[in-house]
Order: structure tokens, then sequence, then C-alpha cells
């Protein structure tokens, strides 16, 4: 299993770590499974990244191949591409990061990204090129045998399928899971091997793991190694340039919000009103102001002075957008969807304003005020107006 | 092909057919699940952005502008929603059974065949950022991949240098667990272009503000007859090997899709009823402690 790690500059993202271990877990169950000996390797491009290989090694790779250029310093999808492909296509080196890698070695069995800035892009590209399937925003992974009948893979008939990754995908809605499967077309007609299997894995889902910090030894030892490959690339490759980076502080500061307001759909029946209300409750309580993913999609029609302000991507809290928690969390008129509560349930505090007495949102909450936020937050309001004063 | 002074830019647009989420359109079961019979189908958000730089183009550059999709015949909606925004010189639509159940290599494979018959040298694709229901963000780049396109993803601001055929643009990389950056880079055409959400087209001289007003009448003179814009490709006017498009060139398949289990009560939530006033107000003593520090 291959794992781009992904990095800026040589500062790591989670993700990478978080890739990484679980990587370690389903290969572990892997090889158990199947009594076989197939590794974690970390895929490396950089400039000076040196160090990041021993950590990769501390977050459960096996083996790390790194690529090291000043031309690689920072991602671009193109070059960045090519050198992957090329790198995880060579058997020579691949042989040398894992031993057990079999003569008959063409492509990588799996392969995983983050589901970001760099590894959307560069998973779809590189799956291009090596003409495999790649599901995106990933949230769970099983490896596991299946009998699959399907009219175009399997001709209709039963067919036993090997060593398949289950990876399964929240839809938008956020209440359906989908399972995508990649699997070789075992239909004579149509026969194709479809290799790597491969996605993008939502950041911050996975648990990381830690060695102790001994990389260093397990490489000199030999449990554990570094390959370097050397990239080649031509004069047209380095035509794409970044021209200038600036790295742009968060303009919302959710994360460091002592009391975060949120809402979504509820707030559908005077969406103008409502967030008016929601913002002035907001300010009495110096909160910054959070919205649920769908809201990001602007589904209302709401002055553009609010739309550019609140309905924006930057303010999502869930695992498409921010984790974060604050001493307390107001949840108004949010259903609870899951990736909603896997950005909020470590909050201190969780008070959630609900008409529904079944929303998910209530398990996560440790009030529940059941009832119409057009009802409920005056008075809120007007008694913490009331507090003040007095 | 020789263009060494030809100072044209031809720009293909790729758009897609989605539910319209927004309120009043959009219709939820009652598990909160997307009722899709119930729901109208529209140009896409992230599909009307890619419009909105195509029509930077045409205004500031005077390109030639295609708008392409791949869907089913009601798929043509999309493609007039499209035209109104970026006053496009044809329309094409790629409907095909044999396309249906795509994912996104083989609908990428289908575009690719699609940008290559326009007729023209194309410089430039423009996508959405990702679609409200499949949510991949994959076709762009694999369609950049496969044309052998320069891919420039979450751009924000482009500007083309017609002289030397490179563009110019402004991507905001989210990294998420560190910070964002903004990032100015620059390449040679071909590319292919995915607009963040936060696109802006900014028309900064007066020159281009009326010749976009210009445009926008033409726009909605060309909408009233779209259809004599539109071009309808099958699998064999586009000359696709039929085992890499649809279901046949998938790779993927969606084996189940199942409720997402709920996850156990982490809190045992106390209920109040906000008819009493006294509560409530206790809450609103609760969360301004809160708020002030003093819990």
């Amino acid at each position: 299993m291959f794992v781009l790690f992904e990095h800026d500059d040589g500062n790591a993202l989670n993700v990478s770590y978080e890739m990484l271990g679980e990587a370690r877990r389903l290969m572990d169950g892997f090889n158990r499974k199947y009594a076989l000996n197939e590794k974690v390797i970390a895929i490396l491009l950089g400039h000076n990244v040196r160090e990041l290989a021993y950590k990769a090694i501390d977050a459960g790779a096996d083996a790390v191949i790194l690529a090291e250029h000043e031309e690689l310093r920072y991602p671009r999808v193109n070059l960045y591409t090519k050198v992957i492909c090329s790198m995880v296509r060579d058997r020579m080196i691949v042989k040398q990061a894992a031993e057990t890698t079999s003569d008959e070695y063409v492509k990588p069995r799996y392969m995983l990204f983050g589901a970001d800035s760099i590894g959307r892009h560069i998973s779809a590209t590189v799956l291009a090129e090596l003409e495999s399937g790649l599901a995106s925003d990933v949230n769970k992974l099983v490896i596991d045998d299946v009998m699959i009948t399907h009219q175009y893979k399997t001709n209709g008939k039963p067919e036993l399928y090997k060593h398949v990754l289950f990876m399964y995908r929240p839809d938008f809605s956020g209440f359906l899971w989908t399972q995508i499967l990649c699997l070789d077309n075992k239909n004579p007609t149509i026969a194709r091997e479809y290799s790597p299997q491969a996605c993008s894995v939502i950041p911050g889902v996975f648990e990381p793991i830690r060695y102790d910090g001994d990389a260093r030894k397990r490489v000199e030892e030999g449990y554990a190694r570094i390959v370097e490959y050397k990239p080649e690339f031509s004069s047209d490759d380095l035509k794409y340039r970044i021209v200038s980076r600036q790295i742009i502080r968060d303009e919302i500061g959710l994360e460091d919000s002592r009391v975060v307001v949120a809402f979504g759909r509820g707030i559908k029946d005077d969406p103008e009103g409502n967030v008016r209300m929601i913002e002035e409750f907001a300010s009495l309580l110096n909160a910054k102001v959070a919205i649920s993913l769908p809201l990001s999609k602007q589904p209302f029609s709401v002055s553009s002075a609010l739309k550019e302000k609140y309905f924006i991507p930057a303010r999502v809290v869930g695992s498409s957008g921010k984790k974060i928690a604050p001493k307390l969390y107001i949840a108004i008129g949010i259903s609870g969807a899951m990736h909603h509560l896997a950005g909020m349930k470590e909050s201190d505090m969780v008070i959630a304003i609900n008409p529904d007495p079944d929303a998910p949102i209530k398990d996560e909450s440790d009030i529940f005020i059941q009832g119409r936020l057009e009802d409920v937050l005056p008075i809120l309001i007007e008694s913490i107006k009331g507090s003040e004063r007095g | 092909m020789d263009h060494a002074n030809d100072n044209s830019i031809n720009v293909a647009v790729m758009v897609k057919l989605e539910p319209d989420l927004s309120e009043g359109n959009v219709s939820y079961n009652p598990d909160g699940t997307l009722n899709r019979s119930q729901t109208k189908n529209i140009l896409g958000p992230h599909s009307a952005i890619a419009c909105r730089a195509a029509m930077y183009a045409k205004t500031c550059y005077n390109a030639w502008v295609a708008v392409c999709s791949m869907g089913p015949p009601t798929a043509e909606i999309a493609l007039k929603d499209a035209m109104a925004i970026c006053c496009a010189d044809e329309l094409h639509l790629y409907s095909d059974r044999i396309f249906a159940g795509a994912d996104t290599l083989a609908t990428a494979e289908t575009i690719k065949h699609g940008i290559i018959r326009m007729g023209r040298r194309i410089d430039l694709v423009f996508s959405g950022h990702r679609a409200v229901d499949g949510e991949t963000g994959q076709t762009g780049p694999q369609t950049a991949w496969k044309l052998g396109f320069n891919f420039i993803g979450n751009v924000i601001d482009y500007s083309i240098d017609v002289e030397r055929r490179m563009v110019r643009a402004r991507r905001k990389v989210y990294l998420p667990s560190l910070y964002t950056v903004l990032e100015d880079v620059e390449c040679p055409l071909p590319a292919l272009i995915a607009l963040d959400p936060s696109y802006k087209d900014e028309y900064r001289r007066v020159s281009e503000r009326l010749r976009y007003a210009r445009l926008e009448k033409e726009a909605r003179r060309r909408v009233m007859d779209y259809k004599s814009y539109l071009r309808i490709w099958s699998a064999k006017d586009l000359g696709v090997d039929v085992r890499y498009v649809g279901l046949a060139g998938s790779p993927t398949i969606v084996y189940k899709v199942e409720k997402i289990p709920k996850v156990k009560a982490s809190r045992r939530a106390r209920v109040v009823d906000p008819s009493n006033l006294d509560d409530l107000r206790e809450v609103g003593n609760l969360i301004l402690n809160i708020a002030l520090g003093e819990r």
C-alpha cells in the first residue's frame, strides 16, 4: 500500500500521519489474513525533507521512497504526477523498498492520498495515468474478499474478487454512505485489470499511530528502509512555474473562539431575518459564527452581504470543513449529519436548538432546546442582554 | 498546428447538470436524504462559476467559447443556462446510453474526445471545483491529464498573456491542519483551470465593462435560439472506444449505499421546553457565563 506523504515545504499535514496509521492497520490485517508480507510505503517528494522520511517510518511506514530535488519543493500537479507514476512503476525501486515485491509487479495494489488541495488533484491525475479507479473523500476502509455479480464487470455471472478495498464515502447530504469498489473487468469481452485501488481520505478521520521515535535505529538495522529515487524531468515539465507563495491566516478564526454559534437548514423560514438574529446573538457572546455544509452551497436567497459573509466554505464545521473544540458550541437548526458531528463533537459543552426531537444532534448535545429558533433565540437574546445590564 | 502568429484564444467549458439544492426546489426524504425524483436539475453552481471564467476570457481576450457536457438529453438545460452566462458560440452535448453510469475516469475519457473534436485548437478549458452531487472534483484534473494539458486547480483569479501564450493564475491552496496558501503560478497554454468556489470575475476597465454588457445582451439573444447552437454527439460521432467509456470503461462501481449508522449517543441531553421561560432564561445565563469565562 502506497501513501502520498503530503507536506508544505517540510511541514507535514496531519492527514499524512493519519493515512499511514490507517495503512499500517489495514496491511497488518491484510498480511495476517492472507499470510502475505506486503508493505506500507510512503511516497515522499520534496526538497531537503529527509527528516520527514523518518517521521513517516515512525508513523507506520515500512519504507519510504524519497525523491528530493529543488524543483519538487512545492507540489505541481503535472510534475508530481509524472514523478510519482514513474516511481511506483519502477520495479527495481519498489523492490528496494519492499523485498517481498514479486517479479511480476507492475503497479501498486493500493494507494492513498489526502482529500485536500494537494492530494485531491494529484490522486486524480496519477490514477488517470495509471488508468485505474479512484474514490474521493473516504472515511472508512476495509479489505475483504467479495462475490460480485455485475452486468459489465462479470457479464452477469458471480465471480470472486480477492483483496478488495472497500472505500466508504459519505454523500453530500451526510446521511448516506456509499461503498465504492475498484474491480477488474472479468467479463471476457471487456477484460481489463484495474490496479491500484485508490482513494483520497478526508483529513482528521483516521487515527495516527506513533512509534517511539526510533526510526533511525530501525533504518540502520534494516527493519525499515529509505530508498532514494532520482526524479527525471524535461525542461517542458518545468514550464509550469510557481511565481510566488504567501501564507494567509484564517480570516474566520473558528478554532480560537471560546464560543461558536453554528446554524443550518433550520433557518429556512426566514433566512435573512434569522441570520441577522443569529448574528446579533453571536456578537453578544463575542462568538464566531459557523455553518453546516449544506449552507455553503448557498441554498437560500439572502442579501449578498450575508451570503458573502456567512454562506462560505471557510465557515463550515464538519469532516469537510473545520474541526473545532470550543468551550461552548451552540447548534441552531442543525439536524446533525455524521460529517457535521465529526467537526464539533470534541466541544466542551453543546447546546442545540431544534424543533425535531429525533434530530441526531440531540445525541451530541448536553442541552437540547426543543423548539423553533424563531421562538427560542429572541428570549435567549433578551435574557443575555438583561443579565449584562444587571 | 502552427499558431506562432495566432493570437486567438479558444476556450472550452465543461459543465454538469446537477440537482438544485436551493430551498424551494430541493426535496429531502424524511430521513434527510435527497429525494431525487422531486428535485429539479439545473446547471451546477460550480459549473456556473466555470462559465463566468469563460465569459471573462470572452470579454477580455475576445475568446471563442464552447460549452460541453456529458449527460442525458435533458442536460441541454444546463448548456442553455451556461450559454446565458458565457455567451457561448457553440454547445456540445455528449449523450449516448453507452455513456451512462460512467465514473470520473470514463467521464474524462468522453470529454477528452469531445474537446479534441471541437474542430479548433483548444487553448484553455474551464471546469468547476466539484459537482454538488458527486463531489469528487476528479473529472477536471483527469480530463486535463488525458488531454496532456497543464492542470491548475483552486483558481481564484487568472489572466492570459496572449503574445507569449501563457496563463497566469492565483490559486487558493487549502492545507488542513496547517494553513491556506495563496500561490501565483504561470504555465504555457494549453491548460485546464478548475475554479475555486471563491473565484471572482472583476472587470477593471470601462472598455471591459462595456463589452461585457454587450455580450450579456448577445447571450440573451442566443439563448432564445440555443438549439441552433447545440450539437448532440453520440459515442459513434465522438469516435470513442466503447470499452473505455460508460459503465464498461469505469474501474469503480458503487457496490452499496446504506444509511450511515447513528453514532452512539455520547452525551445525555437535558431537554428544555422553550415554553418554560424560566428554564430558557437559565440556559441564557449559562451561555453568558461560559462566554464571559466564568465557567
